[in-house]
Protein backbone atom coordinates (compact mmCIF):
# COMPACT_ATOMS: atom_id res chain seq x y z
CA UNK A 1 0.00 0.00 0.00
CA UNK A 2 1.13 3.40 -0.74
CA UNK A 3 2.62 6.13 1.26
CA UNK A 4 -0.07 8.64 0.86
CA UNK A 5 -2.54 6.13 2.05
CA UNK A 6 -2.45 7.90 5.82
CA UNK A 7 -2.52 11.46 3.99
CA UNK A 8 -5.88 10.82 1.95
CA UNK A 9 -7.54 9.68 5.25
CA UNK A 10 -6.42 12.48 6.86
CA UNK A 11 -7.92 15.00 4.39
CA UNK A 12 -10.94 13.04 4.32
CA UNK A 13 -11.43 13.47 7.98
CA UNK A 14 -10.47 16.84 8.30
CA UNK A 15 -13.05 17.50 4.95
CA UNK A 16 -15.94 15.92 7.46
CA UNK A 17 -14.83 17.87 10.61
CA UNK A 18 -15.12 21.38 8.32
CA UNK A 19 -18.63 20.31 6.58
CA UNK A 20 -19.17 19.42 10.20
CA UNK A 21 -17.92 23.03 11.63
CA UNK A 22 -19.86 25.02 9.40
CA UNK A 23 -23.01 23.23 9.87
CA UNK A 24 -22.94 23.77 13.56
CA UNK A 25 -21.95 27.34 13.13
CA UNK A 26 -25.19 27.52 10.86
CA UNK A 27 -27.64 26.39 13.49
CA UNK A 28 -25.35 28.27 16.05
CA UNK A 29 -26.65 31.44 13.97
CA UNK A 30 -30.07 30.32 13.06
CA UNK A 31 -30.63 30.14 16.92
CA UNK A 32 -29.15 33.55 17.33
CA UNK A 33 -31.55 34.93 14.35
CA UNK A 34 -34.67 33.29 16.30
CA UNK A 35 -34.00 34.92 19.59
CA UNK A 36 -32.03 38.33 18.15
CA UNK A 37 -35.89 37.90 15.98
CA UNK A 38 -38.56 37.63 18.89
CA UNK A 39 -36.99 40.22 20.97
CA UNK A 40 -36.97 43.08 17.76
CA UNK A 41 -40.42 41.95 16.72
CA UNK A 42 -42.13 40.61 19.98
CA UNK A 43 -40.23 42.03 22.75
CA UNK A 44 -39.33 38.85 24.51
CA UNK A 45 -35.84 38.83 26.20
CA UNK A 46 -34.74 38.42 29.58
CA UNK A 47 -36.30 41.23 31.82
CA UNK A 48 -33.34 43.61 32.71
CA UNK A 49 -33.91 46.68 35.32
CA UNK A 50 -31.31 48.49 37.40
CA UNK A 51 -33.08 50.71 40.07
CA UNK A 52 -31.73 51.27 43.25
CA UNK A 53 -34.27 51.34 46.30
CA UNK A 54 -33.17 51.69 49.83
CA UNK A 55 -34.66 48.21 51.24
CA UNK A 56 -34.52 50.19 55.13
CA UNK A 57 -37.26 52.23 54.37
CA UNK A 58 -40.04 50.48 52.13
CA UNK A 59 -42.51 51.07 53.90
CA UNK A 60 -42.41 54.31 54.90
CA UNK A 61 -43.04 56.40 52.03
CA UNK A 62 -42.84 56.28 47.87
CA UNK A 63 -43.54 54.00 45.86
CA UNK A 64 -43.62 50.24 47.86
CA UNK A 65 -45.70 51.96 51.16
CA UNK A 66 -48.47 50.20 52.02
CA UNK A 67 -51.34 51.97 50.66
CA UNK A 68 -49.45 52.27 47.45
CA UNK A 69 -48.83 48.51 47.18
CA UNK A 70 -51.59 45.90 44.37
CA UNK A 71 -52.38 46.55 41.06
CA UNK A 72 -53.35 50.35 39.77
CA UNK A 73 -54.57 51.23 36.32
CA UNK A 74 -52.70 54.96 35.34
CA UNK A 75 -54.37 58.11 33.93
CA UNK A 76 -52.97 56.82 30.71
CA UNK A 77 -54.20 53.23 30.98
CA UNK A 78 -51.49 51.53 31.80
CA UNK A 79 -51.44 48.79 34.24
CA UNK A 80 -49.32 48.51 37.09
CA UNK A 81 -48.70 45.77 39.87
CA UNK A 82 -46.35 46.92 42.86
CA UNK A 83 -45.70 43.89 45.63
CA UNK A 84 -43.31 43.52 48.16
CA UNK A 85 -41.45 40.12 48.94
CA UNK A 86 -40.59 39.25 52.43
CA UNK A 87 -40.05 36.64 54.21
CA UNK A 88 -42.13 34.63 54.06
CA UNK A 89 -45.02 36.53 51.85
CA UNK A 90 -45.94 38.89 49.14
CA UNK A 91 -47.93 41.75 50.03
CA UNK A 92 -50.13 42.06 48.65
CA UNK A 93 -51.34 38.01 48.38
CA UNK A 94 -53.43 38.59 45.45
CA UNK A 95 -52.84 40.51 42.62
CA UNK A 96 -55.47 41.25 40.09
CA UNK A 97 -54.12 41.58 36.33
CA UNK A 98 -55.85 42.10 33.28
CA UNK A 99 -55.77 39.33 30.34
CA UNK A 100 -54.18 40.33 26.58
CA UNK A 101 -53.13 43.76 27.98
CA UNK A 102 -49.90 44.94 28.79
CA UNK A 103 -48.40 44.99 32.03
CA UNK A 104 -45.87 45.79 34.74
CA UNK A 105 -44.77 44.16 37.53
CA UNK A 106 -42.60 45.77 40.06
CA UNK A 107 -41.26 44.31 43.14
CA UNK A 108 -38.94 45.18 46.09
CA UNK A 109 -37.77 42.73 48.76
CA UNK A 110 -36.88 44.88 52.25
CA UNK A 111 -34.77 41.81 53.62
CA UNK A 112 -33.13 38.78 51.79
CA UNK A 113 -33.36 37.44 47.59
CA UNK A 114 -36.50 36.36 46.96
CA UNK A 115 -37.33 35.33 43.13
CA UNK A 116 -40.69 34.90 41.90
CA UNK A 117 -42.31 33.09 38.70
CA UNK A 118 -45.79 32.81 37.48
CA UNK A 119 -47.02 28.99 36.93
CA UNK A 120 -47.85 28.80 32.85
CA UNK A 121 -46.10 32.20 32.03
CA UNK A 122 -42.59 33.36 31.05
CA UNK A 123 -42.88 36.30 34.10
CA UNK A 124 -39.67 34.78 36.21
CA UNK A 125 -36.84 37.01 37.91
CA UNK A 126 -35.15 37.19 41.04
CA UNK A 127 -35.92 40.05 43.83
CA UNK A 128 -32.89 41.34 45.34
CA UNK A 129 -33.23 43.83 48.00
CA UNK A 130 -31.72 47.71 46.96
CA UNK A 131 -33.62 47.17 43.73
CA UNK A 132 -36.38 47.38 42.06
CA UNK A 133 -37.44 44.18 39.67
CA UNK A 134 -39.38 44.84 37.10
CA UNK A 135 -40.81 42.68 34.27
CA UNK A 136 -43.18 43.56 31.50
CA UNK A 137 -45.47 41.06 30.51
CA UNK A 138 -48.92 40.07 28.66
CA UNK A 139 -51.09 37.42 30.11
CA UNK A 140 -52.71 34.91 27.45
CA UNK A 141 -54.97 33.47 29.27
CA UNK A 142 -57.24 34.29 32.34
CA UNK A 143 -57.37 32.07 35.74
CA UNK A 144 -55.53 32.35 38.79
CA UNK A 145 -52.07 31.54 38.58
CA UNK A 146 -49.55 30.35 41.22
CA UNK A 147 -46.81 32.68 42.10
CA UNK A 148 -44.00 30.70 44.50
CA UNK A 149 -40.94 32.44 45.69
CA UNK A 150 -38.46 30.16 43.70
CA UNK A 151 -35.20 31.78 45.47
CA UNK A 152 -34.54 29.92 48.93
CA UNK A 153 -35.34 32.65 51.44
CA UNK A 154 -34.91 30.63 55.26
CA UNK A 155 -37.49 28.18 56.82
CA UNK A 156 -40.26 29.50 55.96
CA UNK A 157 -39.86 29.85 52.42
CA UNK A 158 -41.94 27.13 50.99
CA UNK A 159 -45.02 28.48 52.53
CA UNK A 160 -43.96 32.19 50.66
CA UNK A 161 -46.94 32.49 47.52
CA UNK A 162 -49.34 34.38 46.24
CA UNK A 163 -52.08 34.09 43.85
CA UNK A 164 -52.23 36.03 40.15
CA UNK A 165 -56.07 37.00 39.14
CA UNK A 166 -55.86 36.85 35.65
CA UNK A 167 -59.18 38.96 34.98
CA UNK A 168 -61.08 38.74 31.42
CA UNK A 169 -61.02 42.57 30.22
CA UNK A 170 -64.75 43.13 31.19
CA UNK A 171 -63.93 41.79 34.69
CA UNK A 172 -60.92 44.22 35.25
CA UNK A 173 -62.66 47.45 36.44
CA UNK A 174 -60.55 49.88 38.40
CA UNK A 175 -62.49 51.43 41.24
CA UNK A 176 -62.13 55.23 41.45
CA UNK A 177 -58.59 55.56 42.19
CA UNK A 178 -57.72 53.05 39.55
CA UNK A 179 -56.77 50.35 42.05
CA UNK A 180 -57.91 46.96 41.18
CA UNK A 181 -57.95 44.46 43.50
CA UNK A 182 -58.91 40.15 43.18
CA UNK A 183 -62.68 39.45 43.18
CA UNK A 184 -64.00 37.56 45.93
CA UNK A 185 -64.75 33.82 45.39
CA UNK B 1 0.71 -8.43 38.48
CA UNK B 2 4.42 -8.96 40.21
CA UNK B 3 6.80 -6.23 39.03
CA UNK B 4 9.31 -8.25 37.48
CA UNK B 5 7.05 -10.31 35.57
CA UNK B 6 7.15 -8.90 31.85
CA UNK B 7 4.23 -7.60 30.50
CA UNK B 8 2.32 -8.24 27.55
CA UNK B 9 3.25 -5.01 26.16
CA UNK B 10 6.57 -6.19 25.55
CA UNK B 11 5.59 -8.81 22.61
CA UNK B 12 5.19 -6.59 19.12
CA UNK B 13 2.67 -9.42 18.71
CA UNK B 14 0.74 -8.51 21.23
CA UNK B 15 0.41 -4.82 20.83
CA UNK B 16 -0.18 -4.82 17.38
CA UNK B 17 -1.22 -7.17 14.80
CA UNK B 18 -0.41 -6.96 11.20
CA UNK B 19 -2.48 -3.99 9.28
CA UNK B 20 -4.61 -5.24 6.13
CA UNK B 21 -4.00 -1.45 4.71
CA UNK B 22 -6.64 -2.55 2.14
CA UNK B 23 -9.51 -2.95 4.80
CA UNK B 24 -8.62 -0.13 6.55
CA UNK B 25 -9.01 1.63 3.64
CA UNK B 26 -12.13 0.60 3.17
CA UNK B 27 -13.33 1.06 6.85
CA UNK B 28 -11.60 4.67 6.57
CA UNK B 29 -13.97 5.95 3.60
CA UNK B 30 -16.88 5.01 6.04
CA UNK B 31 -15.51 6.51 9.14
CA UNK B 32 -15.86 10.25 8.48
CA UNK B 33 -19.59 9.43 7.05
CA UNK B 34 -21.14 7.32 10.01
CA UNK B 35 -19.74 9.54 12.54
CA UNK B 36 -21.61 12.55 10.85
CA UNK B 37 -24.59 10.39 10.58
CA UNK B 38 -24.60 9.70 14.21
CA UNK B 39 -23.44 13.29 15.64
CA UNK B 40 -26.06 15.12 12.70
CA UNK B 41 -29.04 12.76 14.02
CA UNK B 42 -28.26 13.62 17.56
CA UNK B 43 -27.49 16.90 17.10
CA UNK B 44 -31.35 17.17 14.83
CA UNK B 45 -32.68 15.76 17.70
CA UNK B 46 -31.08 18.23 19.93
CA UNK B 47 -32.56 21.22 17.71
CA UNK B 48 -36.21 19.25 16.92
CA UNK B 49 -36.59 19.28 20.59
CA UNK B 50 -35.56 22.86 21.34
CA UNK B 51 -37.81 23.98 18.31
CA UNK B 52 -40.75 22.09 19.54
CA UNK B 53 -40.37 23.40 23.32
CA UNK B 54 -39.67 27.40 21.62
CA UNK B 55 -42.94 27.48 19.24
CA UNK B 56 -45.42 25.04 21.68
CA UNK B 57 -44.43 25.90 25.30
CA UNK B 58 -42.24 29.78 25.12
CA UNK B 59 -44.25 31.88 22.77
CA UNK B 60 -47.70 30.78 23.62
CA UNK B 61 -46.58 31.98 27.33
CA UNK B 62 -46.41 36.05 26.47
CA UNK B 63 -44.33 38.15 25.82
CA UNK B 64 -42.02 39.16 28.68
CA UNK B 65 -39.28 41.96 28.93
Amino acid sequence: MSERQPEMHERRILGTELLWSFGVGVLIAATLSIIVFTALTMGINPPSNVERIDPKALHLSGEFAEHNLGTSVAADGSVTARIIATQFMFVPRCIALPHGRPVTLRFAAPDVIHGILITGTNVNTMVVPGFVAQVHTQFTRSGDLLMPCHEYCGLGHSEMWATVQVLPEGAFQPDRDGRVSCAQR
Amino acid sequence: MHPDEPSAADSPFEVADEVDEVALAAVMRHVPLGAGVLAGAAVALLVLGYLLIYLLVFLPRGTVG
